[in-house]
């Protein structure tokens, strides 16, 4: 056992050494003045003597070590039977991928038009529809009108030259117009 | 070992993939390849231009506006540039010069043996207004100004009336012409210095078409002002 002298000497923050850590579990001075140096001295410094499992540290050393055999044994075979070696995955991943892939083609063979039919609707118009040979479209004589109450009736004109009457119905409008 | 199987795996299955989603290559696949060209308007606006060729622009092409040079920047297929290079030089034209006539008639129900026999001049306007039970019409002046896309328009007549309004695009695809803010106001009080506004409006006329343009409180009213108007260029 060393003395308080050689103990406070001998002593450094975060410590290991055996004899300076038995001291401090009999001095309780030495405690005190350790602490206020590092802190973790207190916790370094429980458990008592050296410990020693039950049968020896070999008998401990090897169980732990049958203990690893078994676990890694249980992995091998696990691993055996759980998953296949990596010829046998890249079949099975072929095969998923040609049901997949012939699938895919017979869908797209079945389909009567192009597979994007979006692009086909908005194509074939703005291929068509030339500024030349668009035909005449028609619009609302009252494109916009003051007041959104009033009604608005168009009456159709018996042909191009014919004269179109166009009624609003305002009952903002003055009665004396 | 075990990340080398995994990377194999993920390999062919990707390949697999893009393989079954891949779409057939068409034999005109050239053809879609997306050409960009640039339109600089002289006479009219690139925003305008760019909602005229909104509908000609297939899915794939897009329109850029640059304000600063009042120009296009348009990305489509080759052919379709052709089509919407034609439909922009046309619709680049200098303003055209446009004519609308203005005539006012009051239309009125009254019993029929105090109607009175309709004048020569408005017996085309009185026939398409029978059918609406008017009888008895009045002319209350009529009016015609020329202009340009763009220009303003005041009809004044003597009767008090005064319509304002602005000269629109002339629309080939209608072959209409727009009248933009048609405001119709009435000249009112003792003295009739006071300008009464009556309504405003935004008109598509077809090119030669005579419009009768009627406005009255309800459909049951006895009375009604017919605006008849023909746009000409």
């Amino acid at each position: 056992m060393i003395s308080c002298q050689n103990f406070r000497t001998m002593l450094a923050p975060g410590t290991d050494d055996p004899s300076l850590l038995r001291h401090l579990r009999t001095c309780e001075a030495c405690l005190d003045y350790a602490i206020g140096i590092d802190a973790d001295l207190l916790f370094r410094s429980l458990g008592g003597e050296e410990l020693v499992p039950p049968g020896g540290v070999d008998a401990f050393a090897a169980d732990v070590m049958q203990q690893v055999r078994v676990r890694q044994a249980e992995g091998q075979v696990v691993a055996h039977h759980g998953a296949p070696g990596w010829p046998r995955r890249l079949a099975i991943a072929a095969v998923v991928a040609a049901g997949f892939s012939t699938s895919t083609l017979v869908y797209l063979n079945r389909q009567p038009t192009v597979s994007n039919p979006l692009s086909a609707i908005a194509v074939r118009p703005a291929a068509q529809v030339s500024f030349e040979n668009a035909k005449l479209t028609t619009k609302p004589v009252v494109e916009s009108y003051s007041s959104d109450n009033a009604t608005i009736v168009e009456m159709a004109a018996e042909g191009p030259n014919d004269a179109k009457v166009v009624m609003i119905f305002d009952e903002k409008l003055p009665a004396d117009l | 070992m075990t990340l080398k199987r995994t990377s194999v795996i993920a390999i062919v299955l990707l390949l697999a993939a893009a393989s079954g989603f891949a779409e057939p290559a068409p034999a005109g696949d050239a053809g879609k390849a997306l050409s960009v060209r640039s339109f600089q308007f002289k006479y009219k606006d690139a925003d305008k231009a760019a909602a005229m060729i909104k509908a000609l622009v297939s899915p794939d092409g897009s329109i850029s506006i640059q304000p600063s040079t009042n120009s296009l920047v348009v990305t489509d297929r080759a052919e379709n540039l052709k089509n919407i290079a034609v439909a922009l030089t046309k619709f680049d034209a200098p303003a055209r010069a446009l004519k609308l006539s203005v005539r006012l008639v009051g239309a009125a129900r009254v019993e029929p043996q105090k109607a009175t026999p309709v004048s020569d001049d408005l017996k085309d306007v009185a026939l398409k207004l029978s059918m609406l039970r008017f009888n008895a019409f009045e002319d209350l002046g009529s009016s015609a100004v020329d202009g340009k896309e763009g220009d303003p328009g005041i009809v004044e007549l003597a009767s008090g009336y005064r319509a304002d309004f602005r000269f629109g695009e002339y629309d080939p695809a209608s072959d209409s012409i727009k009248i933009n803010d048609f405001k119709l106001a009435r000249l009112q009080g003792p003295k009739k210095d006071q300008l009464t506004p009556l309504l405003k409006t935004s008109l598509n006329l077809k090119v030669g078409q005579t419009v009768i343009l009627g406005a009255s409180k309800v459909p049951q009213s006895e009375r009604a002002l017919m605006i008849v108007v023909v746009a000409r260029r």
